[in-house]
């Protein structure tokens, strides 16, 4: 400390606070202005220079070329259909396969395993940590995004400059058709899309007539294996097929779309039927089996009866065309009278 | 070996180390690309090269040395703030703080982009600066300034803050898979703009510590001893306490909480260089970027998926700062 002048007072102490500030707000000014004008404003949805985009647009011709997304955000339909097609989801790739458009989609996530040729389709990453530059590489014309893949990543997509379209989860069954219809205007597949759709539709109607004027409503209880007693609450669309297909969600009055269950619950709900999500049969026997000796379940109704059965676990999670099969299991599982004998 | 030989060695590592790592950081990533891809991308661009090298590597090895720098010069200012080997951003609550806001903001669907940040960035931006004035708030109402007071005050609201995010996250069990971002770290997102942001800033306060550094070794002394000899103790110790809290709140903001670089960084660099601040917070800030670099090349390389980066830095910090303690003692 020695080199230091005798009665040397720190660089601060001759600094005067007044103009201190005034510098600063300055400088933060200075970082923010950039801000505000060159990232703040960019659209997180690219809009294709080649889509017609007049000031006056007629609202006719609007709605025939700008659709929105999930997100609210303007996506224009471009001038040809889709080449290079990218699917962030599970559900998506599903339903992209069965509009007839598999060989149009250029990536998938790791989870995205049905139909079989999905699997041969470069992989993106997950769903909650697709590889951005993955995705960029693979040059998309389409980035089909769902509200499960992390907003924050969907938005930094856009930005690269890629045309993303943010699709929602339905909250109920009746939300799929329209969703399929929805990718087949995106995917210039307008027609194929709404002939399936249609087809989901009337499978839907079918077994609302088929149960039309049930007696009773079995209660039912979902269970995921594997995490303890994890379940589909109320507002999962999975309670909207249970009450579709005939059947009272005993968690229904939960206000989540997946919460853990109380063994003390299940126990008190006493369900007469027990669907166990599973992803092979030695698993659901798995599940079964750990149900069966879980302490109390002698007194669970669907365990005294059997009536405990398994549930495709890729196919009730994804909100996709698997979701009808999942409604007709269902149905005739919970009713075998009105489908024709014993299940 | 003298103190001024390995000084310089010190220096022309961490440049050479430095400069590699953003090299490294170019070439390497999912997409396979070679060196002669790069030198044939700066002859004739195309769109793809352009967004895999510059918008993605690039500006996610820029943010995550500006991010090292800002933990890791941080660190240094607190450790010579507290006269404590212990303390890091974390001990004055902002880490915990901030993740706290932006878990808030994620649970309560608040995505509202401003100022380069996201809307969780922008609120633990917020919330880590609000956590810091609330502990000095409340360190100064128990009669005069002690530091023992601000550190264990610190240490309370941190973990009131951390209880607190517990909390939140319980009751979003959806956004989890977001949350782990603010409370692990990832680059995974990194853009320009942040790099932006945060870039003025954090060059103010490495410039404003070095100039003020001469009072940080005052202060070493003690504060009577630093206040006989014409430091105006006061002052440097708010201005101080200010920076680290920016450097740190910035940092959270962009990327997450971002554990041990802080802490360890500027002992490895005091156990290199010696403990005189000017060349301290400069060598920090150095050391503290190009270390976090090679950690976000291990998080996006190791495996096939991301690992969040928190788990590397204490992964590969621990050992080596264990190895350079019991070297040197």
């Amino acid at each position: 400390m020695s080199r230091l002048p005798a009665g040397r007072r720190g660089a601060i102490g001759d600094m005067c606070p007044w103009y201190v500030s005034p510098i600063l707000l300055l400088f933060l000014l200075a970082t923010i202005a950039p801000g505000v004008s060159s990232w703040g404003h960019v659209p997180a949805v690219h809009v294709p220079n080649a889509a017609p985009a007049p000031a006056p647009v007629p609202v006719v011709d609007r709605s025939a070329q700008v659709i929105t997304d999930d997100l609210g955000r303007p996506f224009a339909r471009p001038d040809r259909a889709p080449e290079r097609i990218v699917s962030m989801a599970p559900n998506v790739t599903e339903i992209l396969f069965a509009i007839g458009l598999g060989g149009r989609v250029a990536g998938v996530t790791r989870f995205c395993d049905y139909p079989p040729e999905a699997r041969r389709l470069p992989r993106i990453g997950g769903l909650v940590d697709p590889n951005i530059e993955i995705i960029r590489s693979l040059e998309p014309d389409l980035v089909i995004a769902f509200r499960g893949n992390p907003l924050r990543l969907v938005e930094r997509i856009g930005r690269l400059g890629l045309p993303v379209f943010v699709l929602d989860i339905g909250e109920g069954l009746e939300d799929l058709p329209p969703l399929v219809a929805r990718i087949g205007r995106i995917t210039g597949t307008d027609v194929r899309a709404g002939e399936l759709a249609a087809g989901f539709r009337g499978r839907i109607e079918a077994v609302d007539a088929a149960l039309k004027g049930i007696a009773s409503r079995p209660k039912v209880f979902v269970m995921l294996y594997g995490q303890g007693l994890w379940t589909c609450g109320g507002e999962s669309y999975l309670d909207d097929v249970i009450e579709r297909a005939g059947g009272t969600n005993v968690a229904s009055a939960l206000p989540k779309k997946w919460a853990l269950y109380k063994r003390e619950r299940i126990i008190r709900d006493d369900p007469d039927v027990v669907f166990i999500l599973s992803r092979s049969t030695a698993d659901f026997e798995a599940g079964r089996d750990w149900l069966a000796g879980m302490a109390g379940s002698g007194a669970v109704s669907a365990v005294r009866s059997g009536r405990v059965y398994e549930l495709d676990e890729d196919a009730a999670s994804r909100f996709g065309p698997r979701l009808v099969d999942v409604l007709d299991r269902m149905a005739a599982l919970l009713h075998p009278e009105r489908f024709g004998g014993e299940p | 070996m003298s103190r001024k030989t390995a000084r310089r060695i010190f220096w022309a590592a961490c440049f050479l180390l430095c400069l590699a790592g953003f090299l490294v950081s170019l070439l390497s990533g999912p997409v396979r690309t070679t060196p002669g891809d790069l030198i044939r991308f700066i002859g004739s661009p195309d769109p793809v090269r352009s967004a895999i090298f510059l918008d993605l590597r690039l500006a996610r090895a820029v943010l995550a040395f500006l991010v090292g720098a800002a933990l890791a010069l941080s660190g240094a200012v607190l450790q010579g703030y507290f006269r404590n080997p212990m303390a890091d951003p974390f001990v004055v609550g902002v880490s915990s703080g901030a993740s706290l806001g932006a878990v808030v903001a994620t649970a309560l669907g608040f995505e509202a982009a401003a100022f380069g940040f996201s809307g969780p960035g922008l609120l633990a931006f917020v919330s880590g600066l609000g956590i810091v004035s609330l502990v000095y708030a409340l360190s100064l109402r128990r009669g005069g300034f002690k530091v023992e007071t601000i550190l264990l005050t610190g240490i309370a609201a941190g973990a009131l803050a951390s209880a607190l995010t517990s909390f939140f996250l319980f009751m979003r069990s959806d956004s989890y898979d977001q949350a782990v971002f603010w409370l692990l770290g990832s680059f995974q997102l990194a853009e320009w703009g942040q790099a932006a942001t945060i870039a003025p800033w954090v060059a103010l306060c490495l410039v404003a510590s070095v100039w003020l550094a001469r009072d940080m070794d005052l202060l070493a002394l003690g504060d009577e001893a630093a206040q006989a000899l014409g430091c105006p103790v006061r002052r440097v110790r708010k201005a101080f306490l200010a920076m680290s809290a920016l450097l740190a709140a910035l940092a959270v903001a962009v990327s997450g909480v971002i554990g041990f670089v802080g802490l360890v960084v500027p002992h490895w660099v005091r156990i290199l260089i010696g403990p005189a601040h000017r060349t301290l917070f400069l060598a920090s800030a150095l050391a503290g970027g190009t270390f976090l670099l090679y950690c976000d090349l291990l998080a996006r390389n190791l495996l096939a998926a991301e690992l969040p980066i928190g788990v590397i830095t204490a992964a590969v910090g621990a050992p080596f700062f264990l190895y350079l303690l019991h070297k040197k003692r």
